[in-house]
């Protein structure tokens, strides 16, 4: 007994003189929210982590000035005040890692939610790594497949991918991403879903969705609540993404998805005002575009054969996706996936909007046959929507052939799109669905490749599509070809974007109104105008 | 040993100075700690306090650390040895080292007087219809391809490299600042593939690095082109995608210092931050340098103040709008925006300036018919106005061009396009001998009349 305790003396000797378990103390002077400024702390790096009277108290150095340490808090049990003990800890603040996370909803730290408990088998992991090396990576071109045929055929996104998936409220951004995390069951692809200021009460849903599907096997959930600090807030991505690349590490695909980055940049607005630093645009920090840009560059296809795809989601509002935060992440994103209130009330449910959205990888992280087929529909489907919003009111004499059909086919596009929420669709079925809209050479050869690529496919759907197009006969008849048109629109009982149109223009007419006109007119909120004219030329 | 570390934050770090110690501003301290190299670079002197921004993360760093000052301040290689390598914003080679002895040359140093200006040349014809007929380039001049998140820029920056660069084949630097780190991958390996590395210098500073090295990556790609310019004599393409970012970046460092910011966060240096830069951007008597530069234009606003200042130095501009690429053309130009100074009838020709006059005014009233057919239909148009509107509609579409940086979305191989052709094209659709073809023939193709 007396060697036993001898020994831990020495130990305890042993290490202050090595430097080890000896902190560096100082007293609390300053509260403001979540921003404390200590003094008297001597030894202190930037970043490490600190505790204000006990381990429930734990915030990192967020800047240290020559008589004082500013501390960001990242968790709290008790109210601090002035005087208060402050206690360096030597190490830097980390956070915690496990594979036995799985299926489960934990905090930033690694606690699990439901018990509060830490889950086993748990390591520090840095919150935060330096940038993957620009050539440590390579080029995407795996697909991730969605399921939904609008976004797999269109806009399709590809492992190591970063789309941004933006909308107003209730237009179905997180149900996209469940989506996505279902249709991941057996592909081999680690999910983590971030929430971040979501409810809890939205969390739960989610979380007995996601169980529902038998996803929670392959998924992580990583939360953090709007009543917690904002530092740990503002951290929590980065956390995720550190948890992220452990995966990536062992040369594993993992799908990360961020929901919301909006209340994320908010976060970090509120830490910088309270912090009193300088501001930029809309008030948030000179460097938020950064914040966002090294947490989503980690997103990559990595040499090692590992990928992390990433959908951070960004919410808008009243449809304007021109606003900072949006078009800064949309700068950084490979693309993006739009969502429109007003396709969402139509039922044109997923509610994308295809002329905003887009993947710039394209067709190289799609098969042969998608490939082909998806960039005939998008480029069909946009000259239909130009056409359609231009040419309504034109009577069918002055319809070019080419025209007719173009409307058509839009039509019957639109519809085939609509798709409820998991009910996902694999290629070889969507290839089927919608080939009709090629010639029949194309049609052969990228059925042929189909076959080789995924042997077993159905063909009913394929036959239905293609004697409906060969009925839709046009004729001459102008009130019939109208008729013609909201026929294939029959299956929903919503108004087709054209019928729709001329409604509001009827009206129009009777109270014979010219100057309400721009409210027929399906103008997207764009802070551009092309509206300057040059007198010059004009005269010329 | 000339100085200590007294203040730390997340970009900088505040140094007290020995007494012993002369420091300037744009020195370099470095320090090292727990066997790791720390680099910053001194921006702000007072009395014997040093204000330095770091070149990488200050997570670890401590108050007393020692500091020593480096023998230069940054700077990159200057040799022929640039042309295949790939460097960070410092200098430092990412696919390989180069052969000792390296020449080595200060970022800041250069600066073109005006004596040694030259600025007549000749027109370079890029294939892009849109450009050719709109924004003519001319050699040794910078075109500047402004648009909001996502409308195009870095495609079109990426077919202007196919375009130009392999066309001519001459020396050239790419300059990536704040931009994605897969599409400078993805450049890399391209150049690679077709054979083009050996000709061309990269140096990255990407969105994933902090604010030192995305500013700091514009001076050292910008010595390197100045190499190939003043040392070997030649006619240098340069692209830089995006100076945006480098006032970004600085904007950053700026509120990191707690500087007072003008409109949105801008730096109050912000015009002289941009000069620095643009104004050593020209073409000598002893060689050229024609400039491609992309131009992020943040929320969409094309009267911020940074787009404002940058655009300012331009001889040309492409305008890339949202509006345009919603309809599905490509490249999204704006054509009322765009312009050149070339567009002078005693540059281009009378039947090109006539014809560019003549297409925006088509244009002009094309947009407000659009307007009118919502609400009347083209039955109420004027014979007039319907030629006009149909005629037009064909024009737009006819801008719309295949690219070959694009053929992964578009699945259509890209084309180059003669100047002639497109003169002679345009001039048919706007004179009525096409009036009879269907809309949709012109989208997407090379020349029409010369298939």
């Amino acid at each position: 007994m007396n060697g036993n305790s001898e020994s831990q003396i020495s130990k305890k000797l042993d290490d202050i003189i090595q430097g080890k378990n000896l902190y560096s103390t100082g007293k609390v002077v300053r509260v403001n929210e979540f921003i404390i400024e200590v003094t008297g702390i001597g030894e202190v790096s930037y970043f490490e982590k600190v505790m204000i009277n006990n381990e429930e108290n734990i915030g990192y150095v967020d800047k240290i000035s020559s008589n004082s340490v500013t501390i960001a808090l990242v968790k709290t049990n008790n109210e601090i005040k002035v005087g208060d003990l402050a206690i360096a800890t030597g190490e830097e603040f980390t956070t915690s890692f496990s594979e036995s996370s799985l299926g489960l909803i934990i905090d930033p730290f690694g606690y699990d939610r439901m018990t509060g408990k830490k889950v086993l088998n748990s390591r520090q992991i840095k919150v935060e790594t330096p940038n993957i090396p620009i050539m440590d990576r390579t080029s995407v071109n795996r697909p991730l497949e969605t399921g939904i045929a609008a976004i797999d055929m269109m806009f399709p996104i590809g492992r190591g991918q970063r789309q941004l998936i933006i909308g107003d409220k209730k237009t179905g951004k997180t149900q996209i991403a469940l989506d996505t995390i279902a249709n991941q069951k057996d592909k081999n692809v680690i999910c983590i879903y971030v929430s971040i200021g979501k409810t809890k009460k939205e969390l739960k849903n989610i979380y007995s969705n996601l169980v529902k599907k038998g996803a929670n096997s392959y998924t992580l959930i990583v939360s953090v609540f709007n009543d917690e600090p904002a530092p740990i807030m503002k951290l929590t991505p980065f956390i995720a993404m550190s948890i992220a690349q452990e995966y990536l590490a062992q040369g594993k695909d993992v799908l990360v998805v961020f929901d919301d980055l909006k209340k994320h940049a908010d976060a970090a607005r509120e830490i910088a005002l309270i912090s009193e630093k300088n501001t930029a645009r809309d008030a948030y920090p000179a460097d938020i575009f950064y914040t966002h840009s090294r947490l989503l560059e980690k997103g990559c296809q990595h040499k090692n054969g590992g990928s992390i795809t990433v959908l951070p989601i960004v919410e808008t509002k009243g449809g304007d996706i021109t606003d900072y935060i949006s078009t800064n992440i949309i700068s950084i994103t490979d693309g993006q996936i739009v969502l429109s209130e007003k396709q969402f009330q139509k039922g044109q449910k997923p509610a994308v909007n295809y002329g905003l959205s887009v993947s710039r990888l394209g067709g190289a992280v799609q098969n042969e046959a998608m490939k082909i087929l998806g960039s005939k529909v998008r480029r069909e489907l946009l000259s239909y929507l130009e056409s359609a919003s231009v040419y309504q009111l034109v009577n069918e004499d002055q319809m070019t052939e080419d025209l007719k059909i173009k409307i058509k086919t839009g039509n019957k596009l639109l519809n085939l799109f609509k798709q409820p929420k998991f009910s996902p669709l694999a290629v070889d079925k969507m290839i089927n669905m919608f080939d009709f809209i090629l010639d029949a050479d194309t049609k052969n050869k990228i059925q042929m490749l189909n076959t080789i690529t995924k042997p077993v496919s159905s063909n009913s759907t394929n036959i239905n599509t293609v004697n409906e197009r060969k009925d839709g006969n046009v004729t001459t008849d102008v009130p019939k070809i109208k008729q013609n048109i909201v026929n294939v629109a029959t299956s929903s009982a919503i108004p087709t974007p054209i019928q729709k149109m001329d409604e509001g223009v009827k009206q129009e007419e009777k109270n014979n109104n010219v100057s309400v006109t721009t409210n027929v007119i399906n103008k997207p909120t764009i802070s551009i105008s092309n509206k300057e004219t040059n007198e010059d030329t004009k005269r010329s | 040993m000339d100085g200590i570390i007294n203040e730390i934050s997340d970009l900088s770090v505040s140094i007290l100075i020995n007494r012993e110690s002369t420091l300037y501003i744009r020195d370099i301290l470095v320090a090292n700690y727990k066997n790791k190299e720390y680099l910053f670079e001194i921006v702000e002197i007072n009395n014997n306090k040093a204000k330095a921004i770091s070149f990488e993360s200050v997570i670890g760093l401590k108050r007393g650390i020692k500091v020593k000052k480096a023998d230069k301040r940054l700077s990159v290689p200057y040799t022929n040895q640039i042309l295949g390598k790939v460097f960070d914003s410092y200098g430092n080679t990412l696919n390989g080292a180069l052969q000792e002895p390296i020449n080595i040359k200060d970022v800041y140093e250069r600066n073109v007087s005006l004596s040694e200006l030259n600025i007549n040349s000749d027109i370079l014809w890029t294939g892009i219809k849109v450009i050719d007929f709109f924004a003519p380039v001319q050699k040794g001049s910078k075109l500047g391809l402004l648009g909001g998140a996502g409308v195009g820029k870095t495609v079109l920056i990426k077919e202007l490299m196919n375009n130009v660069f392999k066309k001519f084949k001459s020396n050239s630097i790419f300059i990536g600042v704040g931009e994605r780190s897969r599409e400078g991958k993805e450049l890399y390996d391209e150049m690679i593939e077709s054979n083009l590395m050996d000709k061309i210098g990269v140096v990255f500073g990407q969105m994933g690095d902090n604010a030192t090295s995305r500013s700091k990556a514009v001076f050292s790609g910008l010595t390197m082109a100045e190499y190939l310019r003043d040392e070997k004599k030649q006619d240098v393409l340069l692209f830089i995608d995006n100076i945006y970012r480098y006032v970004q970046a600085q904007s950053e460092i700026s509120a990191e210092l707690g500087k007072y910011p003008i409109e949105n966060g801008y730096p109050t240096t912000m015009s002289s931050d941009v000069s620095e830069v643009e104004e050593r951007i020209n073409s000598t008597d002893k060689g050229s340098i024609t400039s491609f530069q992309a131009i992020y234009i943040p929320a969409d606003d094309y009267t911020d103040e940074s787009v404002q200042t940058i655009s300012s130095h331009l001889d040309g501009q492409i305008v890339l709008d949202r509006s345009v690429a919603e309809k599905g053309i490509n490249p999204a130009v704006n054509v009322f925006r765009t312009t050149s100074t070339l567009v002078d009838p005693d540059v281009i020709g009378q039947r090109h300036f006539d014809l560019i006059e003549k297409a925006k005014a088509y244009l002009t009233r094309y947009k407000e018919l659009e307007e009118i057919i919502v609400v009347l239909g083209i039955e109420e148009l004027s014979e007039d106005d319907k030629l006009i509107f149909y005629r037009s509609r064909k024009l737009r579409n006819y801008f719309s061009q295949p690219m070959f940086a694009a053929e992964q979305y578009t699945q259509i191989p890209g084309q180059l396009v003669n100047i002639s052709d497109v003169l002679d094209d345009v001039e048919g659709i706007l004179n009525g001998k096409y009036d009879d073809v269907d809309e949709s023939k012109f989208l997407y193709i090379g020349s029409y009349g010369n298939k």
